[in-house]
């Protein structure tokens, strides 16, 4: 390559992110550094912060507030009546609201637990006792009220898909600290998966080594971990080799293609998780006291406690970003929520408890983010001809969500919601905000986390999230 | 007018998302103005008439005219007031906008184009619901370079930008691409040197030809409609039950693409192919109606048994139904219709019923349909035959074992009287602890009652049935439920009673669809809804195939949403040349190779992926909307898979019929209760992937990982991810250890003994040129301490892993 075309291979790759870098930091840094910097190599914070990961827990479906942390005596006064809604816009399922709508009490009890004195239903009575432990914001809104489009604006902030998740965004800005392991992994239930399966943990216009990594709880945490054939470990290490400088000699004759050079990363990591997965996923290893924390021996508890667990080990070993899902629309108790939510909260409570207190008790908990949200709210009431087996409809007017550890402030709630619970009023935030919170609690800043994609810096936050300063420790 | 309007900046826009200038809006100046301006700027009240609630209030502006003039943000109000430059300095009595927002709200509205050319969503969808008519073909400046009319767009759109397109791709590149896109295959050597060393000016084009003649094109294509239709070969949910001859709709695709059935045809077959008297296709002097055949695209979503009977089921059967020829035909999403009106899209709620009402008369049905000559009748027969009569064979030996068995029972029985259990022969087999049995007897019995129950699954794909949809059964009239706009998409709520119609959106008008009786038990329901879409007059369906081909050729479509139209959907790149595409198609008797042709000999489609001018366009257009290089394509699952076995030697080229069944890990295939997994023998698994069956709970590990159709749905785009989980895959799974092992055979055979003749041939096969003398180097360190057969096969590996393996320059 002569000299003109060697500089202009160079710029591109640095204006295509293959060296992993933000255009604003294009302007200031080394290009030779940049061009030639592992994309997945730790990278220091805009501010220091305390959380070095975050487990993300993901209750797909869409949580009822009133049902698990933000109780409504209202709703027992009004209960199985008719408000007057006309001057109200609700627009989330406009055709469900045009029928006669009925109010519906929370079917548990709340009580106060905890010094903060926090309220919390019968629904999660292990997550009852972590409440100093955790800090809730009753006041969060969305976009828009159908499943595929809410989980794409709470984990990408747009509702159409294509954009970097939440995940991808972090390892963009942070690196990851182990190496040997995926940066950002995902532990889906493979009972059923997210609608859009992995463009939800997708890297977007982000180079693709930043994309989430899924792994099983069943079996092998990942196929393949071992040669099927008779392979040993030094021919693995020359195929690796001559598969490298193979790879790089064609990434220099071809540099007009970004996904190459996520390829040959994605290559060294999987040659680096052959001896590193084995080691870490090893559930056995646990001893009787942590599997109960978890509740990894009971039928029920076992598939998200199996996958908090994994995620407690990732993070242990520096995986940056861990992100668990429940079944895809298992919270979305259109009908019968008496029967739905009491399963899906029977599933998660011990598990998430454990997590918690299992963190705490290795001080990994100020290390580590975790951050617990559906993709929005429920209603106070539902279509009256469904009076039986009643329950709620979409909400994007109000959603509780909780972080807990990696420097969130602990034992606080914050903003509050209207008598019914339908529609927050006070303290209100967007899903913009909740990222830009998780980002600055990362040592990330919104604005400053950019990548130059199509005529402009994207963001996160697009033009900027408000940081939920009251969360904040 | 409005049209032209919408054309003329479609054309300089040329980028992703809703309306330009609506998105600019949404994403850039809205949330700005609302944060900021909204509180004295909205709603009736609001300061100096000047709304900025949306694009149009910006743009009709308040007493003191527009607030912003798009293109320039110095001469607009907006930024003047913001800046200070007019007074009183906005927003008033709260702190000036800090410098960074101003610069970015001045540089959205330089973004945006000047006012006489801002498409709004209604022009769109003015453009796309009305029926393409050919639009006059631009003349480019650089005339010498088009091959075809498509250039001719193309190039117009660059050289208003001030682009010129990439060199012509190499050979080479060019050869391994159109391979790899009409048959899925790479040429063989000698196909390569055919062409590499063809010196003709017309090679090139005498390739597509011969690629297009060549049956396994079809195997090819027809993946991509598998896709879209959601095909599988089981039920899907808990039982996942078998769908033993849904293989004949596969098939069926196979057929229509090689025999270039019309694409009308093709609609009408898979809608109302009962209903119709379409052209018989004419075979070996046998005329042959595959329209029985061609309606498996109605069954082929997820289901449970016996939905007929459950009116819940059957609901969801039709919204399925429905849903699905409205996404795969029209490219319209109508899913959310279902339960409301669908926020921004052509299809209200009572649309989608009206639509679904066309599937009321409709039930499944298992049709006898006698095999075709095309189907290999006579081998099907006798295949048949011949399973009849292995299982006649399989049922004697396992009465005779059990006879054997039972002796045995009840002589043991006289011993232990105590034991009344032991009556159940079954019982006691399974019972390991009981030792009446030896483990040589339980396994013997074990292995025959398992060969007598894979006849018997075998024997069911070998039947003369078509897995197909019939009208409803009368007794003496047909009776067809009335269809109900339902609330919520709840049975129970049952809402305004609705015939089958249109969409109002295309045709203006919500009148009931004229539906001619189509003859005995025959509502003509399907047939009119049929008509309506394989029409030259509809506006979207030549338009969204159109799109669909294209995608597969260039690695994204015109449109980047191929299956959503809707106001949603991603805006055309070059809606002339989409619409010159498909009047073309209609004009070429819906000739799908015909698009092929026009697509494959465009100089656009032969470009090659690198640009002299790389880092100007990576900022300007980096998604290659205007088409100024050839994208890069990954070859997909099935393909990749395909390539290893065919360079390896091992690829079974049979055609047709059942599918494979490959092999899995002993414990997936015992987790199967009621639908047994029985590999096939070892041939057969060496079939090419669109042979493999396709059931919805088990897919090839290859495919699973490199992001193959998740069979539940409609697949329009599959993703194209990069994670570390298919390095794993392809370096360790069984698929390469094996091939890797055979394709170093066949290098040594080929090749003889020299390494380096090895190395040579190697490269030759995987990458169709020599290894450079760098590359010939480092190869040779592994025979350092290895055989050579060890050597290649560990090169073997490499290749299938390297990055020139699986992309498409």
């Amino acid at each position: 390559m002569n000299q003109e075309s060697n500089r202009r291979h160079f710029l591109y790759r640095s204006l295509v992110g293959a060296g992993g870098l933000a255009l604003m930091d294009f302007l200031n840094t080394d290009l030779r550094a940049a061009a030639s910097s592992n994309p997945l190599a730790p990278r220091t914070p805009h501010h220091p912060a305390k959380a070095k990961s975050c487990i993300f827990l993901t209750m797909l479906g869409g949580v009822a507030q009133m049902d698990t942390f933000d109780p409504k005596p209202a709703l027992e006064k009004f209960d199985n009546t008719v408000l007057d809604w006309s001057n109200e816009k609700r627009t989330d399922q406009p055709d469900l609201y045009a029928k006669p709508r009925l109010i519906l009490k929370s079917p548990w009890k709340f009580a106060k637990y905890g010094k903060c004195g926090m309220d919390v239903s019968e629904l999660f009575p292990h997550l009852a006792a972590c409440v100093d432990d955790m800090t809730f914001v009753k006041t969060i809104t969305g976009e828009n009220g159908n499943h595929p489009a809410a989980t794409f604006l709470m984990n990408t902030g747009l509702v159409l898909p294509g954009r970097p998740s939440v995940g991808a965004w972090v390892g963009y800005g942070l690196g990851t600290e182990n190496q040997n392991l995926p940066g950002f992994v995902v532990l889906p239930d493979y009972r059923a998966l997210p609608f859009s399966g992995s463009q939800q943990w997708g890297a977007g216009f982000l180079p693709a080594s930043y994309q989430g990594t899924m792994m099983q709880w069943k079996g092998d945490p990942i196929n393949d971990l071992r040669p099927a054939g008779g392979a040993n470990q030094k021919d693995m290490q020359d195929q690796m080799a001559l598969l490298r400088d193979y790879n790089h000699a064609y990434l220099d004759g071809n540099f007009t293609n970004p996904d190459l050079q996520g390829r040959i990363d994605a290559y060294e990591l999987a040659f680096r998780m052959q001896s590193e997965v084995p080691g870490v996923l090893n559930l056995a290893k646990e001893n009787e006291a942590t599997r109960k924390m978890y509740g990894i021996d009971d039928e029920v508890t076992r598939s998200f406690g199996t996958r908090c667990l994994m995620a407690r080990q990732l993070v242990e070993k520096g995986t940056r970003f861990v992100q668990l899902y429940t079944p895809s629309q298992s919270w979305d108790s259109h009908t019968d929520i008496l029967k739905g939510h009491a399963k899906n909260a029977k599933e998660v409570d011990l598990p998430i408890a454990g997590l918690i207190q299992d963190l705490k008790r290795r001080n990994l908990l100020d290390s580590t983010l975790i951050v617990w949200m559906g993709e929005f709210g429920r209603t106070p009431d539902h279509p009256a001809d469904l009076r039986d087996k009643a329950g709620r409809d979409h909400n994007t007017k109000a959603m509780t969500m909780f972080f807990a550890g990696g420097g969130a402030k602990p034992g606080v709630t914050v903003g509050t919601t209207d008598e019914l619970g339908w529609r927050a009023v006070e303290k209100v935030y967007r899903m913009r905000d909740v990222h830009a919170t998780i980002l600055h609690l990362m040592g990330l800043n919104d604005m400053r986390l950019m990548h130059y994609h199509a005529g402009r810096n994207m963001r996160l936050t697009d033009t900027g999230g408000e940081i939920i300063r009251d969360a904040v420790a | 007018m409005v049209r032209i309007g919408f054309l003329a900046a479609v054309a300089v826009a040329a980028l992703a998302g809703a309306s330009p200038e609506d998105a600019v809006f949404r994403d850039k100046i809205g949330p700005i103005l609302k944060a900021n301006c909204a509180g004295c700027h909205s709603g009736p009240q609001a300061q100096a008439g000047l709304s900025v609630a949306n694009l149009s209030d910006l743009l009709r502006g308040g007493k003191r005219g527009p607030a912003i003039s798009p293109g320039q943000s110095s001469q607009s109000l907006l930024v003047q007031f913001v800046k200070g430059e007019k007074n009183p300095r906005m927003p008033v009595g709260g702190k000036p906008l800090p410098d960074n927002i101003v610069t970015a709200l001045a540089a959205a509205i330089d973004s945006m184009k000047a006012l006489d050319q801002v498409a709004t969503a209604k022009d769109y969808a003015t453009w796309v619901f009305s029926p393409p008519v050919a639009p006059k073909i631009p003349v480019p400046r650089q005339a010498a370079w088009t091959k075809n009319p498509i250039d001719a767009f193309v190039l117009a759109k660059l050289e208003e930008k001030g682009f010129a397109p990439a060199p012509p791709a190499s050979k080479r590149a060019l050869l391994r691409r159109v391979y790899f896109d009409l048959v899925g295959l790479p040429p063989t050597e000698e196909e390569a040197r055919a062409f590499l060393d063809h010196t003709a000016p017309d090679a090139y084009e005498k390739l597509v030809d011969k690629l297009l003649a060549d049956r396994r094109y079809g195997e090819r294509w027809a993946r991509h409609w598998l896709d879209l239709v959601r095909f599988a070969e089981s039920d899907g949910f808990a039982i996942d039950g078998e769908r033993p001859t849904a293989w004949r709709y596969r098939d069926y695709v196979i057929r229509a693409f090689n025999n270039d059935k019309p694409y009308d045809v093709f609609i009408q077959e898979q809608l109302a192919g009962d209903e119709m008297q379409l052209r018989p296709a004419v075979r070996g002097g046998q005329i042959e109606n595959e329209g029985i055949l061609a309606l498996g695209f109605l069954r082929m979503g997820p289901w449970e048994r016996d939905a007929n009977f459950d009116a819940q089921l059957r609901l969801d059967w039709l919204n399925e139904m429905a849903g699905t020829t409205t996404q795969a035909f029209l490219g319209l999403t109508v899913g959310c219709a279902r339960c409301h009106d669908h926020k921004y899209d052509p299809i209200p709620q009572k649309d989608f019923y009206r639509m679904q009402a066309f599937f009321a008369s409709t039930r499944i049905d298992e049709r006898p349909m006698p095999h075709l000559e095309s189907e290999g009748r006579l081998a099907m027969r006798q295949t048949l035959r011949r399973l009849e009569d292995e299982m006649e064979a399989a049922n004697a030996r396992l009465k005779a074992l059990e006879k054997e068995l039972r002796a045995k029972l009840a002589a043991k029985k006289d011993e232990d009287k105590k034991k009344p259990e032991a009556d159940n022969l079954q019982r006691v087999l399974a019972d390991k602890d009981n030792p009446v049995f030896t483990a040589e007897e339980r396994k013997l019995h074990k292995d025959t009652a398992e060969r007598a129950q894979k006849i018997t699954l075998e024997m069911a794909r070998y039947q003369p049935v078509a897995y197909s949809v019939n009208e409803v059964a009368p007794p003496a009239v047909m009776e067809i439920d009335p269809t109900h706009v339902l609330a919520g998409g709840e049975r129970s709520a049952k809402g305004e009673l609705v015939e089958p119609g249109f969409p109002k959106r295309i045709t203006g008008n919500s009148e009931p669809a004229k539906i001619e009786y189509a003859g005995r038990y025959r509502s003509g329901r399907r047939r009119a809804l049929a008509e309506w879409i394989a029409s030259p007059a509809n506006p979207l369906t030549a338009r969204v195939m159109v799109n669909r081909i294209w995608q597969h050729h260039f690695g994204a479509g015109l449109g980047r949403t191929p299956s959503d139209f809707g106001m949603n959907g991603d805006r055309p790149s070059h809606p002339e040349l989409l619409d010159w595409l498909a009047t073309q198609f209609v004009e070429k008797k819906w000739s799908v190779k015909e698009m092929h042709r026009l697509m494959l000999t465009s100089n656009t489609y032969r470009q090659s992926t690198g640009h002299p001018d790389a880092k100007r366009i990576a900022e300007s257009d980096p998604d290659n909307r205007l088409l100024s290089r050839m994208n890069w394509v990954r070859i997909e699952s099935e393909v990749l898979r395909d390539t290893i076995l065919a360079i390896s030697g091992s690829l079974n080229r049979e055609a047709g019929g059942p599918g494979m069944f490959f092999s899995v890990k002993d414990e997936v295939a015992q987790g199967f209760q009621m639908f047994k997994w029985y590999p096939s023998d070892e041939k057969a698994q060496l079939r090419r992937s669109i042979y493999a069956f396709q059931r919805r709970s088990l897919s090839m590990p290859l495919m699973e990982v490199f992001d193959a159709a998740n069979m539940s749905e409609s697949c329009s785009r599959r993703s194209v991810t990069t994670v570390a989980p298919q390095a794993l895959t392809l370096l360790n799974g069984e698929l390469t250890a094996v091939e890797s092992r055979r394709f170093a055979a066949r290098v040594i055979e080929l090749a003889g003994a020299d390494p380096a003749r090895q190395i040579g041939k190697a490269f030759t096969l995987a990458l169709l040129r020599e290894p450079a003398g760098a590359e010939l180097q480092k190869a040779r360190t592994l025979y350092e301490g290895r055989t050579p057969e060890e050597a290649l096969t560990r090169l073997a590996t490499v290749l299938f892993n390297l990055n020139e393996f699986i992309y498409l320059e």
